[in-house]
């Protein structure tokens, strides 16, 4: 195996307030690989940053080779990611079928759309029943499926995911679970971010630990104790 | 008394059709889009003059004139895109939905106003210029009634530009990239849209249109003066807020309604008052239905 996604020394600034203070990690191909850590660590940054909503300061972001720190969202997209972002952001104002189209936007095989469009509604039912529906319309659950879906449509290779359990009832969690797996089976190389530890490292080959900013553990499940693993992720490290 | 009532409606529906095509315009630009881009009318009378200044110093057909209009608006549409808007497009001001940086781009695009205004006015500093006539004969004749043919062709360019925006918005791929920056900005770049291309192409099409409008009131009016950019702005944005900001065919009917409560106030109270009334009721109707702004702010209504 060898890492997809390289991330060396980034760090990431709204400001003069550093989120990210140089942060090492790396993502193995066609693994499951989970970033965990307290709120406020920069996990959602280091996403974003990543996706190249946000520029990093300083650093390198390597993408099967290449450098992309820096890029902006589009080509970042071009290269092969996609992320799933915290609360889904599913265009409320479109049905799910063009929320489906604009997630395969920078793709022109219009035969090959309609059959991953066809995919979707097999791997999500509740999609296709309600496939002309407005994207605000859909319960959290069906939005998270939906954001899932939308960032399939554009074939990537490494999938990001920010928070997909977050606020979504226990049954609901699950089966975003079930679906993480499954795409892996497939061949996507995952990329997760979670407050649900338990959840997260039933799922994660492998799994860091995120603390103001920076990488505080990294290891595989089992090498931590999940008591302080899930400890350092809602509380952080220190001791009370 | 019934006859007067019938020639007005006329008259009326005359100056209707030029406040909808341009209402049209800025319905894409304020209601569509959500940018206060205060240069728009001016944008469409620098187009105007570009044309307007060609034609004095060359021989060139109605067709030419009406590319030429087209050309220079978007020149200029273009050209306030990349200079109050662009630099707005960034994370952090999407993400926000950012107040400070709108207010920015609408006091900048105010000041390219300016700037468009004194442009003209250095090309050609007479007051009034003409401008070739659209139709050079006789009025159509509905019994004892006058309807200009020109209304006629603005009117129905308002309805044919109408039904290709919504062509645009609903059927390709481009109007997919519109309605996903305007739905969710950020959504939009994650599922790998450009917003800063996406932005500067409809800055264009919306000018292209206002050129449009602009060739055409022009060749109606058979005249043009600087004061062509104030009065597109003035009545485009009333008949868009009588349509309900934001949608196509409300832009064209508040047009029309604008178009006619101007000539019968005209009829009834005099030139002086024509403005003064047509204002008076738009602010009542502002005042006291506040929600008809907002009732169709989101492009899903835009059909």
């Amino acid at each position: 195996m060898s890492a997809l996604l390289a991330i060396q020394d980034v760090v990431t600034a709204y400001g003069k307030i550093e989120a990210l203070r140089g942060v090492t990690l790396a993502v193995e191909e066609g693994s499951i690989t989970c970033l965990l850590g307290p709120n406020g660590a920069g996990k959602t940054t280091l996403m974003m940053t990543v996706a190249g909503i946000l520029r990093p300061r300083s650093g390198s972001i390597r993408f099967g080779g290449g450098e992309i720190a820096g890029a902006a969202p589009h080509r970042i997209v071009e290269q092969g990611i996609a992320l799933v972002p915290e609360n889904r952001l599913v265009f409320p104002h479109m049905t799910v079928l063009e929320n489906l189209r604009a997630g395969a936007y920078q793709r022109n095989d219009r035969g090959g759309i309609a059959a991953d469009i066809d995919r979707m509604f097999v791997r999500f039912p509740r999609l296709k029943e309600r496939a002309a529906q407005e994207g605000g319309t859909l319960s959290g659950g069906e939005q998270q499926m939906l954001s899932v879906a939308r960032a399939l449509m554009s074939r990537p290779k490494l999938m990001l995911m920010d928070e997909p359990s977050l606020g979504l009832a226990p049954l609901v969690v699950e089966e975003i679970f079930r679906i993480i797996t499954e795409l892996h089976r497939d061949g996507t190389t995952i990329f997760l971010v979670e407050q649900n530890a338990h959840m997260a490292l039933t799922v994660a080959h492998h799994f860091y630990l995120i603390e103001q900013g920076r990488i505080t553990f990294s290891g595989d499940p089992g090498s931590l104790a999940e008591d302080e693993v899930i400890h350092r992720a809602y509380l952080g490290s220190a001791k009370v | 008394m019934l006859a007067d009532l019938i020639q007005n409606t006329l008259d009326g529906l005359t100056a209707g059709a030029a406040y909808a095509l341009l209402a049209v315009g800025f319905t894409l630009i304020f209601g569509v889009l959500r940018r206060v881009n205060l240069s728009y009318g001016a944008a469409i009378m620098l187009g105007v003059y570009f044309a307007t200044w060609t034609s004095h110093h060359f021989q060139v057909g109605l067709l030419a004139l009406a590319l030429l209009t087209i050309a220079g608006a978007v020149l200029a549409g273009t050209y306030v895109e990349r200079l109050c808007f662009a630099p707005h497009y960034a994370a952090r001001d999407l993400r926000t939905g950012a107040s400070s940086s709108s207010i920015a781009a609408m006091v900048a695009s105010f000041a390219l106003w300016m700037q468009f205004e004194e442009a003209a006015i250095l090309a050609l500093p007479k007051h009034l210029y003409a401008f070739p006539p659209l139709y050079s004969g006789e009025p159509l004749r509905l019994g004892s009634f006058l309807l200009r043919v020109e209304s006629l062709y603005l009117l129905a360019a308002a309805i044919a530009v109408c039904l290709l925006l919504h062509t645009i918005l609903y059927r390709t791929r481009f109007g997919l990239a519109v309605r996903a920056v305007i739905d969710v900005p950020m959504a939009a770049q994650l599922v790998g849209m450009n917003v800063s291309s996406v932005f500067v192409r409809i800055f264009a099409l919306a000018s292209a249109i206002g050129g449009l409008a602009g060739f055409l009131i022009a060749a109606s009016h058979e005249q043009v003066t600087p004061m062509l950019g104030m009065w597109s702005t003035i009545k485009g944005m009333l008949a868009m807020m009588l349509g309900g900001l934001g949608s196509l065919p409300g832009a064209v009917a508040g047009g029309l309604v604008l178009g006619l409560l101007e000539a019968h106030s005209q009829w009834y109270f005099g030139p002086q008052m024509r403005d003064l009334i047509a204002y008076l009721l738009i602010f009542v109707l502002l005042a006291l239905r506040p929600a008809w702004m907002t009732r169709w702010t989101t492009i899903r209504s835009a059909s």
